[in-house]
């Protein structure tokens, strides 16, 4: 029973890192970028909602609002500040080390708009919920099917819908999809609002589950979301979700097995492990090209 | 319809077009030929706005092309293929010419049904590409997986799909078996016949100049001769340019051909 238990846990934390894995896959797998700044700001986009919602007094609701669109908005400012003025002049690593600057820079302003070490974030009140004796925190499983309600829509858009196709051409060929007439800059642009838009979400699940937000959240996102996606496959959108529940899985049985202080290096070893048999991930052999792809851009 | 008038690029000191005057008739296909490095890709590229020339004019039915960037050149009907294939291997064929897809003017769909739409009202035109293109039955095989010929004809499809008024085609035949050139002439016909002005850059003669109304030569980024395909094969100009000799001084109209 209880490895069944162990197993749940890490399928609903694994679902928040899956999100958080979307958002770097899309920028990554679209734009062969990596966005350092995405954890930060995630982070910055949490504080501004926190620091507003008392102002505002908009409750739970409106604070799941405010964080989403905060982290929509520090998307904007990343994408602009950092992406738009090096696209198809330099490589992938202008961009990255400029992101690396915003990162420093948002974490700075959050601290600034929540000073204390940790702050109160309104949690869901749901009870728990017991099948025999599994047991099963509200919270979790409001994230659990709010993460896969949002990884259903993503694959709507990307896979069934015109702009996906944009999206997924401009990933493809962006110079080509570019001299076909798709609005290459727009699309990039669309894709980093998409990404806080996902981010967000994940923000809201995983602080309102944890009920605080700390200033280590912004390092926390970005190392899972990168370590999920990957686990999961560089830049492959069903990667990101295979390496995120993978992710929990691994998290949670390392802490039962070994205690929770093993649970890191566990983590990084199997990654290690992963990294040698599978360069590019889980997901095989496009995600494998696209990392050479990218190599050949750096 | 496409007016080229006093057209230059120069990449540092290279003269890639050096004042290239070129004036193609609606409903006509044009041949470009000219040796290498004689301009003919930079021409192409100018008109579909790659970059931007050093200096002149490129009009399309009297409209200045110069300070319009790609995607809107698309929108007043210019389209083109490339010398190297370049098609998105990883979406079906179906997909690249969806990519692709501009509606006809007057029949434009919604800004929504553009980014969101599932193209249902378009299937039966997209079809119509398909089957123009001979792959009607290969419409969800991914591009990359197609044969040589199959990719030369789903990119010329892809290049309708946008509903040009003028189609740049930036050698067509590169690589192609002779049946294939016979069968890629029908298809440069039919496009002429739906109304469609046609600028064909080939090096293969036989289907320049078996499918051309008119062909110009370029050689040094200038356009040296210019006339109906057998005054362009009898002109010593064009000799010279592409043997670098003229055994055929004395026989030729060259007054017919360089005015």
């Amino acid at each position: 029973m209880d490895f069944v238990q162990t197993n749940i846990d890490g399928l609903l934390a694994g679902s928040a890192y899956a999100l958080l894995a979307l958002g770097f896959s899309l920028v990554f797998g679209i734009m062969r970028q990596i966005n350092l700044a995405y954890g930060s700001s995630l982070l910055v986009g949490a504080a501004l909602a926190v620091w507003l919602e008392p102002i505002l007094g908009l409750g739970v609701v409106g604070l799941f609002l405010l964080t989403v669109v905060a982290c929509v908005l520090a998307g904007l400012y990343v994408e602009r500040l950092c992406f738009a003025p090096n696209r198809g002049k330099t490589g992938a690593t202008v961009p990255m080390i400029a992101s690396f600057a915003i990162w420093m820079q948002l974490d700075e302003v959050s601290s600034h708009l929540l000073p204390s070490r940790t702050h109160n974030f309104p949690g869901l009140e749901i009870p728990p919920m017991f099948f025999g004796d599994l047991y099963l925190r509200g919270d979790q499983i409001v994230q659990f099917v709010v993460a896969f309600t949002s990884i259903a829509a993503l694959y709507y858009l990307i896979y069934k819908t015109r702009f996906g196709l944009l999206l997924r051409a401009t990933a493809g060929n962006a110079e080509t999809a570019f001299l076909l007439g798709a609005p290459t800059g727009r699309l990039r642009l669309m894709t980093f609002l998409l990404a806080g838009f996902l981010g967000g979400i994940s923000t809201f699940l995983i602080l309102s589950a944890d009920g605080q937000v700390t200033p280590l959240f912004g390092l926390w996102s970005t190392f899972k979301g990168l370590i999920a996606m990957m686990i999961g496959g560089v830049g492959s959108l069903p990667g990101a979700v295979i390496g995120g529940l993978l992710l929990g899985l691994i998290e949670a049985h390392s802490s039962t097995q070994f205690g929770a202080e093993y649970r890191d290096i566990t983590t990084f070893g199997i990654l290690f492990l992963i990294l040698i048999i599978r360069p590019g991930g889980i997901m095989g052999v496009s995600a494998y090209r696209t990392g050479r792809l990218a190599q050949e851009r750096i | 319809m496409l007016r080229l008038s006093n057209l230059s690029k120069y990449f540092g000191g290279v003269r890639a077009v050096d004042a290239l005057e070129l004036n193609v008739k609606t409903g006509e296909i044009f041949g470009l030929i000219g040796p290498n490095g004689s301009g003919k890709s930079t021409t192409v590229n100018l008109v579909c706005g790659i970059f931007g020339p050093t200096s002149g004019s490129i009009e399309l039915d009297g409209v200045d092309l110069k300070r319009q960037a790609p995607h809107q050149r698309i929108d007043a009907g210019v389209s083109r293929t490339f010398q190297n294939i370049r098609l998105f291997d990883d979406l079906t064929v179906w997909q690249n010419l969806w990519v692709a897809w501009r509606d006809a003017p007057g029949q434009e769909h919604s800004w929504f049904s553009n980014w969101f739409g599932r193209s249902l009202s378009r299937r039966h035109e997209i079809q119509k590409l398909l089957e123009f293109s001979g792959l009607g039955d290969k419409s969800n095989n991914l591009a990359g997986n197609l044969a040589f010929g199959e990719q030369r004809r789903l990119e010329l499809a892809r290049a309708m799909a946008s509903k040009p008024k003028l189609i740049l085609l930036d050698e067509p035949a590169a690589g192609m078996s002779s049946a294939e050139v016979t069968d890629l002439r029908q298809r440069i016909l039919t496009m002429k016949e739906m109304g469609i002005t046609v600028l064909l850059i080939e090096h293969v003669m036989e289907l320049v100049m078996n499918v051309s109304d008119r062909i110009g030569v370029l050689n040094f980024g200038t356009l040296i001769a210019e006339g109906l395909p057998e005054e362009i094969q009898n002109n010593p100009l064009v000799q010279k340019a592409y043997f670098g000799s003229s055994e055929n001084t004395s026989g030729g109209d060259t007054n017919a051909i360089d005015q």
